[in-house]
């Protein structure tokens, strides 16, 4: 079954709820590579994106019966990605102040594929704004739906995108200068 | 840079993935869910709590392992859940993990390792050595070590270890889950739901059957053509690849994710992320051929989701890794199920998830994949140091943005 509109989706839940094994894979099926994808651009840690993305998958088995099934499954999956990828990556930080530990992140060379430089620019962003960033543009929910997942008034929500967004901008337009220069 | 660039371009990034984070994670959730609707709740009323630092989450897991160790094992050791444990295990021989070597200058025991990374395979020799033999996503021993069978795509190429490819053949649907025959003649593979067979020369591709569960099938050990498989339809079946007659059939476990034909050839074994169980292969009495025995459910701890076995290359002996939740923490296990033992024995524990076991061609060793803490660790099964290799991630990804945890393929053919 291809799910098209919230009601396929609202029907799988209910399937899920009522047991089946069939309704949760394609649940999982339709949703891991986003729940992958964000909480690695948020935390820019393949395996921490991994554990995230399987224990949003497992709170959300924990909590079916508890779901109101006239919501939508993928924002409330979402909500808890990015809320763990925002708890690790500030654990991270914290860890890196406290002890001097070296960078989690492995040291980049020099981009070369497609999309290096947005990740490199990405990861020079707070997470807050890497979090609001990915929730607007990758997984495109509005700010108002932003602010209500991340329980933030919603002027932080603007200011943190349009913060990430000016920074973003400026290092694209600065590479666009360079490649102009070669 | 537009709004609609910026989305496409977040969408269109390649990004790091680790081999099989995903059907790793399917295997969790559905066990979780099947525990769920069994009614158990000692595994998911404890689930990992909403701010874990998660499975395998490497630098928080580093942090963490010190202190982490010593409370995850007083507390498994000391609460009454562990009580239980201790009492339902037959013998704990080692519960901690040795103190990690740097990096791994020789192999324990010898032979080879084929470790399937984000960029390709690699070749482990026995002085640690290693070469990345080209942009494949799967691959498997020939049974001398003398080739590897790699799938990428619809691709299916014979590749020396030295990384120079021998043959390739391009199928109608995606190659996966080659298998080598013992024997060396042939190669047993998928293509879409498709199990082909195709001689060692890459010549005489050929259908075999037409529905199989994603399963890699097994060969018969002993020599011959006999090849096991798991259909579509949740069966397991054995079938002459020769001839494609069907010589045994019998209801497959369901959720199968692994089939291992081993024990000398007389037991298969079927791992489900909630249950292992052992059939024993004899000979028909009245007329040649195998014969599926019932099978034997081996007994595991309450509340675990099993996370690798894999039988010994001998003798009906079965290494498990199982995890458990609970409120303190993820912690595994690695058990050992000798053959008519009524309990098996655990040889370690450790906090977070293991991944992958492989006995070592001796039968002697185990190597047991630990992405929480980046390392390798090598355990024997009977008298010996075990010993554990850090900085497994990074070995395996050499000059990417983000290490990812290598899959363990295979241990080969000392020679």
């Amino acid at each position: 079954m291809a799910v098209e509109s919230e009601a396929d989706e609202r029907q799988l839940v209910r399937e899920a709820q009522d047991g089946s094994s069939a309704a949760m894979a394609r649940l999982y099926s339709l949703h891991w590579r986003s729940a992958y994808r964000a909480a690695y651009l948020v935390v820019h840690d393949a395996a921490a994106a991994e554990d995230i993305a399987q224990d949003a998958f497992l709170a959300a088995v924990d909590a079916l019966d508890r779901f109101d099934r006239r919501r939508p499954f993928q924002p409330w999956l979402h909500r808890i990605v990015v809320n763990r990828a925002l708890d690790w990556a500030r654990r991270e930080a914290l860890r890196r102040r406290v002890d001097g530990a070296e960078s989690v992140f492995e040291p980049l060379p020099p981009p070369q594929e497609i999309g290096g430089e947005m990740i490199a620019a990405l990861k020079e962003l707070p997470a807050e704004q890497r979090a609001v960033v990915v929730l607007r543009h990758l997984l495109e929910y509005t700010p108002g739906e932003i602010a209500r997942m991340l329980e933030l008034p919603r002027g932080t929500v603007n200011s943190r995108l349009r913060r990430g967004l000016d920074r973003l901008r400026e290092s694209a337009e600065g590479e666009q200068l360079a490649e102009g220069q070669r | 840079m537009s709004d609609g660039k910026l989305s496409r371009a977040l969408w269109e990034i390649p990004i790091p993935a680790p081999p099989d984070a995903e059907e790793r994670g399917r295997r969790i959730v559905a066990a979780a869910f099947a525990e769920r609707k069994s009614g158990r709740s000692e595994l998911w009323g404890a689930m990992t709590p909403p701010t874990s630092e998660g499975r395998s989450g490497r630098p928080i897991a580093r942090l963490a392992l010190g202190l982490g160790i010593a409370t995850l094992l007083a507390a498994l050791l000391l609460s009454p859940a562990g009580a239980a444990v201790r009492d339902w295990v037959g013998d704990v021989v080692e519960t901690s993990a040795p103190k990690p070597e740097p990096e791994l200058a020789r192999i324990p025991g010898g032979g080879r390792l084929l470790v399937q990374s984000a960029a390709g395979p690699w070749v482990v020799q026995p002085d640690g050595s290693r070469r990345l033999l080209g942009d494949y996503e799967e691959a498997t021993w020939s049974p001398r070590g003398l080739f590897v069978a790699a799938a990428e795509g619809r691709t299916l190429s014979a590749v020396e270890p030295s990384g120079t490819p021998h043959w390739s053949l391009t199928a109608a649907a995606r190659v996966s889950d080659p298998r080598w025959a013992p024997a060396g003649e042939r190669i047993a593979y998928r293509s879409g739901a498709e199990l082909r067979i195709v001689a060692g020369d890459g010549t005489g591709d050929r259908l075999l059957a037409r529905a199989t569960a994603p399963v890699a099938p097994a060969w018969s050990p002993s020599g011959d053509a006999g090849l096991a498989y798991a259909s579509g339809d949740g069966r397991l079946r054995i079938v002459n690849s020769e001839t494609g007659e069907v010589l045994a059939t019998a209801p497959a476990l369901p959720d199968l994710f692994r089939l291992e034909w081993g024990a000398g050839g007389a037991a298969i074994l079927e791992t489900t992320p909630q249950a292992l169980r052992l059939r024993e292969v004899r000979a028909r009495k009245v007329a040649p051929g195998p014969a599926l025995g019932a099978g034997r459910m081996l007994p595991l701890p309450p509340g675990v989701s099993l996370t690798g076995a894999a039988l010994a290359p001998e003798r009906q002996a079965v290494a498990a890794v199982v995890t458990r939740w609970r409120d303190r923490g993820t912690t595994s296990e690695v058990l050992v199920f000798a053959p008519g033992a009524a309990k098996p024995r655990s040889l370690l524990t450790v906090p977070y998830s293991l991944g992958e076991v492989a006995w070592s061609p001796d039968g002697r060793r185990l190597l047991v994949a630990w992405p929480g803490a980046d390392q390798w660790l090598f355990l024997p099964v009977g008298r010996g140091k075990p010993r554990a290799v850090a900085d497994i991630s990074t070995a395996f990804s050499p000059g990417e943005r983000a290490a990812s945890f290598p899959r363990l393929e295979g241990w080969c053919c000392v020679r």
